[in-house]
C-alpha cells in the first residue's frame, strides 16, 4: 500500500515581467507563504526538492542561490533540472518510498535576467540543430505550421484561445486583447504571432507535500507520470502529444484509475503557445464540462521551470474552493522544445 | 523505507578527451555496459535518472539531447544536478524512485565531457555577488582549507603524497581509470608542479571525459534478476551554506559529511567503521581531503589520518581499503564521479570489481562531495 | 578511419543579477569604506558578506553591526595558475595570494585576495588589513586586497 501524499501548503510570488528582488528574496517569500499555509515551520521539513536551470540563472549549481532560504542547510536537498512539476514527482517518490514524510518542493526562474529565448538554443542538439540558430520558439513555429497546414481556421481558433485565457486572468503579463488584435500582432515564428505565445516573466513557487500519516489536510496527489520524447523533431510526430498520453497512462496507473473512465473536473495544462491547448485536450480526451485554465494559465503569465508547479498551485486552490470537496484535477507541465518532456499529476479533493 | 538494490554497473573508459564519441554515445557506452552487467535489456528499464553539471559543457537541460543515449526516449527521465554530489545524489534519487513502487527498474547515469566545454568558466560562474569577483575555483578554495587543516592537525605534504601514490597504484588495476601509474612515488608527487600552495599537480583530481551507470531494482525485482544484489541499506544527503566563508574550518569540521555518515552508520548498526566496513569509495577531490575525510568519517580519531595512511591501513591489503578504484584523483568526469563511487562500491559487493576486488566485501561505504561542503553518504550491503 | 569532425559553437551570454536589499546597503557602505555585517538574532552570528536570511536559524537578518577593516588571516594560499574572473571573463594571472579573513567584529570569513605572494611570509593567524582602491564604486572590489600588518 502506497503512502498517501497530501498537498499540504502552497505559496507563490505574483508573476512579474521583472521582479526586482534577488532570487533568494523572491524564493523566500514563496517558501514562507507555503510553510504558513501548511501550518509548519522549517523544522518539520525532512527533505527539499528544488527545480532550477543553471543556464537560465547564469549560476553553476544554481540551487546555491536558494540553499539557505529553502531550509536545506544540514538537510537533504535534491535539485531537478526540469519543469517544477517533475520536481513534485520526485518529491512524491521520496514520500512513497518511506524515506521522508514532509518534502518542500521549490522552483524559481527569472527570465528578465538574460535573453531567455536565446538561451533555449543551448538545449538543442549542438551538432545538427543548434548551429542553425534553432530555439524553442522556432520549434513551436514549425509545429504550428504543420498543424495549420490544410486547416484554414487554425490561427483564428488559436487567437480565440489566447484571447480567452488572457481575458480571464486578473494580472496577465501581456495585455488582454481581442482576436483581431492577436491576429494582427507581431509575427514571431509564423503562423505563431506574439499574441499566441505565453508572456514570460519572473517568479517562484513552493509546495509542501506531506504523507497522510502526518495528519496533514488538503488535496491528495493520487497519481503522477512523466515522459521524455525523442529530441530530433524529425523523430517525432509533431501533430500529437504522445508523450503526454504516455505520462497520463502512467499517472492513471499510479492512481489506480482506469484511463478510459478517468474524468477530470479541472484541468490545468501548461500551454506555452495557443495551439498547444488543442494538443492537450486531444491527448487527454477531456470531456466538455472540464474547466480548463481557471486563472488563464500560462498564456496569461508564464515563468519557465515554475510553470507546472504554478498549475499545481492553481488546481489546489480550485479543489480547496470546490463546494463538495470531492473533485478531481489534472495538472500538467512540460519542458524542452515542443514539449519534449511531459509530466502530469492527478489531484483529488477530500470529499466533505 | 522500502528496500532496493543495485544489480549492475557500467563505466566508460574515462580519459582526458574522448573525441571518438559524442555525448550521447559516451552515455550509451556506460548504459550498455550496465545493462549487460545486470543482464537486462533497455526495454526492462522503467525510468532513467541522469546526472551532469551542464555549465561545464555550456548546455541547458542536457537530458533533452543526450536522453536517447541513455535509452530514455519515451520513458520517464529526470536530471539531477547538485555540483559535485550530482552523481551520488542521482543514485539516491534512483534509489528513492525504485523504492517508491512507481518503478521496478531505474537506470542512473552520470556523465561529463569536460573536453567539450570550458570547465573554468563553469567553475567561475559561482555566487555573483561576492564569490565571483574573488573566486579561484575548487583548486584555490581547497588550498585555503588545507592551510587550516595542516596548521591545526599537523598533516604533512608527504602524508598527502602517500594518498596520491596509493590512488595511482590502485588505478593501475582499474581498466576504467583516467590516470594510472603502478610505479608512482612520493617524490614524484612532491616534485610535481605547485598549482596553489601547498597543492601540487598530483595532489589534485583531473578533469575527465566519462560516464558511469548503475541499475537499481525494487526488492522483488532485485531478488529475481540478480543472485547477489548490492542492497542500498541507507542513504543520506546534507547541504550546507553555500558561501565558503560561512563554513568554519571546512576540512576539519565538515559537519555535513560527518552528520550524513553518522546517519547511515546509525541505521546500519555501524559503530566502528574501520572494523565494520569492508571497503570505502569516498569522494576525495584532493589528497588532503581524503585524509580529512578519514577523520570526519570516523575511520580514525582527529589528527590520526596521517598515521592511517602511513601505516597502510587504507591500502588494498589494509584493514579498510579506501578507493580501490583509484578514486577521484584518478578519474573525475564530475557528473559521473559520484556515480562511479556508488558503482565501484556496488561492484565490490557484486564481486565484479576484477583486479581491484576486495575479497569477501560485504559492507561498503560510498560518499559524495560538492559545492563547498555538500555531502552524500550511502551504505551498501550483501543482504537486504 | 574517417577524419574526426567537431562542431564549434561559441557562447556569449550575459546575465543581470538583482543583488537584494542587504547587498545594496553593504555596497553603499563600501563606497564610504564602511564595512557592515548582519547579525542573526537567533545564534548571534555576524554574517559577512551580509545576506537576508540565516540558514541555520531560519530567521530574517536585519540587525546591522559595524566591522573593522582589519582582522585575522584564517586560511591562505598562493594560486599559481591563471584564473577567470567570472564577472568579466578576463583572466587573472598567477601567482596571487588568496585568504579567508575574519575581520574584527564578524564571525564569518571573507574570501579575498592577499597582496603577499611569498608563501614563506604567510601563515594562519597573521593580522591583515583591507587596502582600498582610489576610485570607490560601491562594489565588492572596492577592497583591492588584504595586506599583512607589521
Amino acid at each position: 500500500m502506497r503512502h498517501q501524499v497530501i498537498i499540504a501548503g502552497l505559496g507563490d510570488t505574483e508573476s512579474a515581467l521583472e521582479d526586482s528582488r534577488s532570487i533568494p528574496e523572491m524564493v523566500l517569500a514563496a517558501v514562507q507563504t507555503a510553510l504558513a499555509d501548511a501550518g509548519i515551520d522549517y523544522g518539520a521539513i525532512d527533505s527539499v526538492v528544488t527545480a532550477s536551470v543553471d543556464l537560465f540563472d547564469g549560476i553553476t549549481a544554481s540551487n546555491i542561490a536558494v540553499t539557505e532560504v529553502v531550509g536545506a542547510v544540514m538537510k537533504p536537498e535534491t535539485r531537478i533540472s526540469a519543469d517544477g512539476l517533475a520536481a513534485i514527482a520526485h518529491g512524491a517518490c521520496q514520500i512513497w518510498s518511506g524515506a521522508y514524510e514532509t518534502v518542500l518542493v521549490v522552483a524559481h526562474a527569472k527570465t528578465s535576467m538574460a535573453r531567455y529565448q536565446e538561451l533555449t538554443q543551448w538545449a538543442m542538439d549542438p551538432i545538427h540543430v543548434q548551429p542553425l540558430g534553432v530555439d524553442f520558439l522556432t520549434c513551436a513555429g514549425l509545429q504550428a505550421r504543420l498543424l495549420a497546414h490544410g486547416d484554414a481556421g487554425a490561427d483564428r481558433r488559436w487567437a480565440q484561445i489566447a484571447a480567452d485565457r488572457r481575458g480571464r486572468a486578473s494580472r496577465p503579463l501581456a495585455p488582454a486583447s481581442s482576436v483581431e488584435e492577436i491576429l494582427a500582432s507581431k509575427p514571431v515564428a509564423l503562423p505563431l504571432r506574439q499574441g499566441m505565445c505565453a508572456p514570460m516573466g519572473d517568479g517562484a513557487c513552493a509546495i509542501v507535500l506531506r504523507g497522510a500519516a502526518t495528519g496533514a489536510q488538503g488535496p491528495v496527489l493520487r497519481g503522477i507520470g512523466y515522459d521524455l520524447e525523442p529530441h530530433a523533431l524529425g523523430d517525432r510526430d509533431l501533430t500529437h502529444w504522445h508523450g503526454l498520453e504516455r505520462a497520463l497512462q502512467r499517472a492513471c496507473k499510479t492512481a489506480e484509475l482506469q484511463r478510459a473512465y478517468a474524468h477530470f473536473d479541472f484541468a490545468e495544462p501548461s500551454c506555452l503557445f495557443a495551439h498547444e491547448e488543442e494538443l492537450f485536450t486531444a491527448a487527454v480526451k477531456l470531456r466538455e464540462d472540464t474547466e480548463i485554465s481557471a486563472d488563464g494559465g500560462l498564456l496569461a503569465a508564464c515563468v519557465p521551470v515554475v510553470a507546472g508547479m504554478s498549475r499545481l498551485a492553481t488546481a489546489t486552490r480550485q479543489l480547496r474552493g470546490a463546494e463538495d470537496g470531492g473533485r478531481r484535477a489534472l495538472v500538467h507541465g512540460t519542458w524542452g522544445p515542443v514539449a519534449q518532456g511531459q509530466v502530469v499529476a492527478i489531484l483529488e479533493g477530500t470529499p466533505l | 523505507m522500502r528496500p532496493a538494490a543495485i544489480i549492475g554497473t557500467g563505466q566508460t573508459d574515462h580519459g582526458r578527451c574522448r573525441d571518438d564519441v559524442s555525448q550521447p554515445e559516451l552515455i550509451r557506452e556506460a548504459a550498455n555496459r550496465a545493462l549487460a552487467d545486470a543482464d537486462i535489456s533497455p526495454a526492462d528499464v522503467d525510468a532513467v535518472v541522469l546526472a551532469n553539471m551542464e555549465m561545464f559543457e555550456g548546455r541547458a537541460l542536457p537530458e533533452l539531447w543526450v536522453g536517447e543515449g541513455a535509452f530514455a526516449n519515451r520513458k520517464p527521465c529526470l536530471k539531477v544536478a547538485t555540483g559535485g554530489t550530482s552523481g551520488t545524489s542521482s543514485c539516491i534519487a534512483g534509489f528513492h524512485q525504485a523504492a517508491s513502487g512507481l518503478f521496478d527498474v531505474v537506470l542512473v547515469i552520470g556523465f561529463e565531457k569536460h573536453s567539450e566545454g570550458h570547465t573554468q568558466t563553469g567553475m567561475a560562474l559561482t555566487d555573483p555577488f561576492w564569490d565571483r569577483g574573488v573566486a579561484s575555483g575548487a583548486l584555490g578554495n581547497f588550498a585555503l582549507s588545507i592551510s587550516q587543516y595542516m596548521a591545526e592537525r599537523g598533516v604533512t605534504r608527504e602524508q598527502a603524497a602517500r594518498v596520491a601514490v596509493k590512488s595511482r597504484r590502485n588505478a593501475a588495476m582499474n581498466p576504467h581509470a583516467h590516470l594510472k601509474d603502478a610505479n608512482a612515488t612520493i617524490e614524484d608527487v612532491m616534485s610535481s608542479r605547485v598549482l596553489a600552495h601547498p597543492v601540487r599537480l598530483m595532489d589534485m583530481c583531473p578533469q575527465s571525459d566519462g560516464a558511469a551507470a548503475i541499475v537499481i531494482a525494487s526488492a522483488e525485482h532485485a531478488a529475481k534478476l540478480c543472485s547477489r544484489p548490492a542492497w542500498i541499506k541507507a542513504a543520506a544527503t546534507r547541504h550546507e551554506q553555500p558561501y565558503i566563508g560561512d563554513i568554519d574550518r571546512r576540512l576539519l569540521t565538515m559537519r555535513t559529511l560527518r552528520d550524513a555518515a553518522q546517519s547511515v552508520y546509525a541505521r546500519t548498526g555501524i559503530r566502528e567503521p574501520l572494523k565494520q566496513l569492508d571497503v570505502a569509495e569516498i569522494y576525495e577531490p584532493v589528497t588532503y581531503a581524503e585524509l580529512a575525510w578519514y577523520e570526519v568519517l570516523g575511520f580514525c580519531a582527529e589528527g590520526e589520518a596521517g598515521r592511517l595512511i602511513e601505516d597502510g591501513i587504507t591500502e588494498m591489503g589494509g584493514e579498510l581499503p579506501v578507493n580501490p578504484s583509484g578514486g577521484v584523483l584518478c578519474a573525475n568526469p564530475v557528473g559521473a564521479t559520484g556515480v562511479i563511487r556508488v558503482a565501484e562500491a556496488a561492484a565490490q559487493i557484486l564481486r565484479r570489481a576484477g583486479a581491484h576486488q576486495i575479497d569477501g566485501a560485504r559492507t561498503a561505504l560510498a560518499t559524495g562531495y560538492g559545492v563547498y561542503a555538500w555531502a552524500d553518504a550511502l551504505i551498501l550491503g550483501s543482504t537486504p | 578511419m574517417n577524419e574526426r569532425i567537431s562542431v564549434d559553437v561559441e557562447m556569449r551570454q550575459s546575465w543581470r543579477y538583482a543583488s537584494g536589499a542587504a547587498m545594496e546597503r553593504f555596497c553603499e557602505g563600501l563606497r564610504n569604506k564602511r564595512i557592515e555585517a548582519l547579525r542573526c538574532e537567533g545564534c548571534g552570528r555576524r554574517y559577512l558578506p551580509p545576506r537576508p536570511f540565516c540558514g541555520n536559524c531560519h530567521l530574517h537578518l536585519s540587525h546591522w553591526v559595524p566591522v573593522a577593516q582589519e582582522g585575522v588571516l584564517e586560511a591562505w594560499t598562493v594560486v599559481c595558475l591563471p584564473f577567470l574572473d567570472g564577472r568579466t571573463g578576463t583572466v587573472r594571472n598567477g601567482p596571487y595570494g588568496m585568504g579567508l579573513v575574519r575581520l574584527d567584529g564578524a564571525d564569518t570569513t571573507l574570501n579575498h585576495y592577499l597582496a603577499e605572494t611569498d608563501p614563506s611570509r604567510l601563515a594562519v593567524g597573521l593580522r591583515v588589513r583591507a587596502a582600498w582602491r582610489d576610485d570607490l564604486r560601491g562594489a565588492i572590489d572596492d577592497i583591492l586586497h588584504f595586506e599583512v600588518m607589521q
